[in-house]
């Protein structure tokens, strides 16, 4: 058997094969449920832009969550490495998971008087008019596969760090913040922590291209921060609980991030460059202590199977 | 609330409806923006210049390693050492690490067993795992009696080392062992002891001279472990075995499924703050058996018009991977609805607890689902 140190993983040319060098982590679905009973309405107390800038989640994951599913579970059949296909395969269930259980609160929010079609069939709209087929063939067909897995490899980074963010914000449990709906963030933002390596190690297996890492992390950026600023808003002016004169738009936003309630652009600037550096992968991200700690005492996921 | 709520909503309906119409310059230029999108990366003039793939793969997950050394101890557990046969060095793993063994059956099929590694993670060219043999006849599936027929010099493969039961670092923990549930927490209480943490064991099991281990774990400090043995003093209580915890203590229990149970309810869970302090309880997560069980039937996959026999005991999913090996698939349990399939004939028994699976869908999860008849024509 070969030994190299992970090191050596970055000098590695194309066809290379180096040898793992640490053990996996275990990947696997959990079985949550959650009773959405008892949650009132603006669940982030005093804080009603902060609420809908994390029901954006709720309206725009599962779709995205879905595909992304479909896509990188198209990537199985080229995948011979033993230890990513078994990672990719809990991956999927897990985002499977994710998409059902913030669609379980979309009931919720619709018998809120929400109106959850506008912003679902315009994330429906992307998913199919931009991000969806094309109908390519071939080469084209093989580019924009790969160029899918690109973005969903950045968006799974920008998760990542936003799931650490959703553990470590003590802000949430001193405003007092729904205890359901915090484990549902936070639980999700585990299971983020924990699985951050297999968008990116499938993308690196299947094509890796530099170029292409930095292209689709600018893209997948951009686009996310643009369609969670319109959803947010969208939902935050249409919500007719909040006392008039309601703050105006930019104001909520910098007005939440300065509580500590939301990341500001300040932690999108600071997350996002180690990503495009070209030596990058997720295991530098520090240990996921605080993600196995979460989970063992999460209420929705501690038990489940 | 002090605003009428009529106006307001018909405000913002009216805010809404304005939106909907006419979007923004910047929020139109975007949407032209992305629509060109996937036609500049896909066209081959920029596949010329701009895109080189350079695919990063990795190797290493199965490990043919010897069996270097092979002892019995308390009576029936068998301790194995591996090491490469070169004598090189293995991945490193941490505390609650495992492996699975895979060993060749008579009839060409594999079985696989996973094993917690118990030796000094430190230690880069060897691995230790112990295995309680448990007889067919006493209900065991026979990976343990497979195993106690290895020797010293066999060639086995290794897929590993992965971890379900992370040990994280800590000033307090509670080690909890029920039989030769000790293995995983062998390596914990010895880096517990190793770093200076305030730890404790209770190690329960049937008689001392049945329970591996004993003699290594009295000897890294005899004040903090407390041997429970059932001859001496009856079955154990759980609530007896959490008694005293701090407050910033973390529980590692590893036993039979009633002490998990029961630890869970004397440890209810909660939503931990961002300090994550308090007491926590780590449980090692087991891949759950398949639910399966039922009449035999055939799926017959429309794309191929490949047909499958589905056994009594095996899910649809099995059947089907043995001509598709990578269909979709994650929890094995019903619940995750990755595997959901498309079902153009036949009528559909629905088992899990997905959302997807209820009655009337013209879909199934093929991982616990089963035909009311005999035959099913699904979408793959």
């Amino acid at each position: 058997m070969t030994t190299q140190s992970p090191a050596s993983r970055e000098t590695s040319v194309e066809g290379a094969h180096t040898a793992y060098a640490e053990e996996a982590l275990a990947i696997r679905p959990r079985n949550v449920s959650f009773d959405w009973s008892s949650v009132p309405f603006h669940y982030v107390p005093t804080d009603a832009y902060a609420t809908h800038f994390w029901n954006v989640m709720h309206l725009v994951l599962p779709e995205g969550e879905r595909a992304m599913a479909d896509v990188l579970g198209r990537a199985l059949d080229q995948i011979e490495d033993p230890r990513l296909k078994e990672e990719l395969i809990g991956f999927i269930g897990q985002e499977e998971t994710h998409a059902s259980s913030h669609e379980s609160f979309r009931h919720y929010l619709e018998a809120h008087g929400v109106d959850i079609p506008r912003v679902t069939g315009v994330m429906a709209q992307i998913m199919d008019k931009i991000f969806g087929e094309h109908d390519l063939t071939g080469r084209a067909a093989d580019a924009w596969f790969k160029e899918r897995l690109g973005l969903y490899a950045a968006a799974e980074h920008f998760t990542a760090v936003v799931g650490e963010w959703l553990i470590d914000n003590a802000e949430f449990d001193r405003v007092g913040v729904d205890p359901t709906m915090l484990d549902l963030l936070r639980w999700h933002g585990a299971e983020e922590m924990e699985h951050r390596n297999v968008a990116f190690d499938v993308y690196q297996y299947v094509d890796g291209g530099y170029a292409r890492r930095v292209r689709t992390a600018i893209v997948a950026s951009a686009g996310l921060l643009t369609l969670w600023l319109w959803a947010s808003r969208f939902l935050y002016v249409n919500d007719p609980r909040i006392e008039r004169p309601r703050r105006p738009m930019p104001l909520a936003f910098i007005r939440s991030a300065r509580r500590g309630l939301i990341p500001g652009i300040g932690f999108v600037l600071r997350e996002i460059p180690p990503y495009v550096r070209r030596d990058f992968h997720p295991s530098k991200m520090g240990p996921i202590d605080k993600a196995v700690r979460y989970l063992a005492n999460s209420p929705a996921a501690r038990d489940a199977a | 609330m002090t605003t009428p709520r009529g106006a307001s909503l018909a405000a913002s309906r009216t805010v809404a409806a304005a939106a909907a119409t006419t979007p923004s310059r910047t929020l139109r230029t975007l949407g032209r923006a992305a629509h060109q999108y996937p036609r500049v990366v896909t066209s081959d003039r920029w596949a010329a210049k701009v895109d080189r793939s350079d695919p990063q793969r990795r190797d290493g997950y199965d490990l043919s390693l010897v069996i270097a050394a092979k002892e019995i101890v308390a009576g029936d557990v068998a301790v194995f050492t591996f090491a490469a046969p070169t004598g090189g060095v293995l991945p490193a793993w941490s505390p609650g690490a495992h492996v699975d063994v895979l060993l060749p059956r008579p009839d060409g099929s594999t079985l696989m067993r996973q094993y917690s590694l118990n030796g000094d993670p430190a230690d880069r060219t060897h691995w230790r795992i112990a295995v309680r043999r448990i007889d067919p006849a006493a209900g065991g599936g026979g990976g343990s009696v497979a195993m106690h027929a290895l020797e010293v010099g066999d060639r086995v493969t290794l897929r590993g080392p992965r971890n379900a039961f992370n040990f994280v670092s800590g000033t307090a923990y509670r080690f909890v062992a029920g039989g030769i549930g000790i293995t995983p927490i062998l390596p914990m209480v010895r880096a517990a002891a190793a770093a200076g943490a305030d730890w404790t064991l209770v190690y329960a099991g049937r008689s001392r001279s049945s329970m591996p281990f004993v003699d290594e774990l009295v000897a890294l400090d005899s004040a903090r472990v407390t041997i429970h043995t059932d001859d001496e003093e009856g079955q154990p209580d759980t609530a007896a075995l959490l008694q005293d915890l701090g407050d910033d203590t973390a529980v590692y229990l590893c036993g039979p499924s009633p002490m998990i149970d029961a630890a869970r309810a004397l440890i209810p869970p909660r939503v931990p703050d961002a300090s994550l302090r308090g007491v926590s309880l780590h449980t090692e997560r087991f891949s759950p058996p398949p639910v399966v069980g039922g009449r035999p039937f055939s799926v017959t996959l429309a794309r191929t018009g490949a047909t499958v026999e589905v056994a009594a005991d095996e899910s649809a999913l099995a059947a089907i991977q043995r001509v598709l090996p990578d269909v979709r698939y994650s929890c094995k349990q019903g619940f995750c609805g990755s595997c959901e399939v498309g079902v153009l004939k036949g009528s559909i028994e629905h088992r899990g607890s997905s959302m997807r699976a209820v009655d009337g869908a013209d879909s199934m999860l093929v991982c616990v689902s089963r035909a009311e008849g005999d035959a099913l024509v699904v979408d793959l």
